[in-house]
């Protein structure tokens, strides 16, 4: 009986942990409140409940809300990774808006997941409706391809 | 013979002595006369409230050291707080005229974005920034 209790709260310790958001950054972070942003260097990880994205650079806007900040807009620079569910997206650049939950990458972007691997210019991760867009760097070369998820990868 | 040479010795080592006591006399003296003007002010386990152009920050530390009339010098445990942030942390600097606090030490923050933990800090209050440095780690407010 004691072990069970002893295993919940492990658990219930471990499942708050991983949904814990933060930034972590390795080299420096700056809080500038005249412009509303944070921006942070070196070994960049941005956490939300949403997904867990890795850069060199992060710029980060927020807005105050009932006496709280939130971040509404995202800028990732060099580096780029996002891992959302079992699909992890690749960039040179990424930008992610809270208010549609969309993520866009540019600049040699990747889409991976266990089943496939594309390759492009510009993705767009629609995360509400489960879409992803995948353009070409110019009408010539490639194609876009339209990606429902729902289709299970 | 032996007994006059032997108090003449003495003598001369009295005399010697008491030149001693002089000059040690007047070396004390010097220093303690010039520094009296630039003798630091420190309090212990003080807190205190200041006012800035950028608004009003409250301050306290184990040890209060007012360096000159534009430096303090925050020693062992110690914080600073405005309506914005909690900052708590170690040995800070903290130059009024120009309105920048700094430590190479370990620091904490509260705001309304969350909790950070870094290894240093530099705030410049009129430029409303502050740049936290080494690792840094922000745990967001859900």
């Amino acid at each position: 009986m004691i072990k069970l209790f002893y295993m919940l709260i492990y658990l219930f310790i471990l499942s708050n942990a991983n949904s814990e958001s933060y930034v972590k950054a390795g080299e420096s972070l700056v809080w500038d409140s005249d412009n509303k942003n944070y921006i942070a260097n070196g070994d960049v990880i941005f956490k939300n409940e949403k997904f867990i994205a890795y850069a060199d650079k992060m710029v980060a806007n927020y807005i105050e809300e009932n006496n709280s900040e939130i971040f509404t807009i995202i800028e990732l620079f060099d580096n780029v990774i996002i891992e959302f569910k079992n699909e992890t997206f690749k960039g040179n650049y990424a930008i992610y808006t809270r208010n549609d939950n969309i993520i866009k990458l540019t600049g040699n972007v990747s889409i991976e997941s266990p089943t496939r691997l594309l390759t492009g210019y510009e993705l767009i991760a629609d995360i509400n409706n489960n879409k992803r867009i995948l353009n070409s760097a110019n009408d010539e070369s490639l194609v876009e391809v339209l990606l429902d998820n729902n289709a299970d990868n | 013979m032996i007994e006059f040479i032997s108090k003449k010795i003495i003598n001369i080592l009295i005399i010697f002595a008491l030149v001693l006591q002089v000059i040690i006399y007047l070396y004390n003296q010097r220093p303690l006369i010039t520094n009296f003007s630039k003798k630091q002010i420190t309090v212990e386990n003080f807190s205190t409230i200041a006012l800035s152009n950028s608004g009003i920050t409250k301050i306290g530390s184990e040890k209060l050291n007012k360096i000159d009339e534009d430096n303090i010098y925050l020693e062992g445990k110690s914080f600073l707080e405005n309506k914005e942030y909690k900052i708590y942390g170690n040995n800070i600097n903290i130059s009024l005229s120009e309105e920048i606090s700094s430590s190479n030490e370990a620091v904490e923050v509260v705001n309304s974005m969350g909790i950070l933990s870094a290894q240093g800090f530099k705030s410049i209050e009129n430029e409303g920034k502050i740049i936290f440095k080494g690792k840094v780690k922000l745990i967001l407010n859900d």
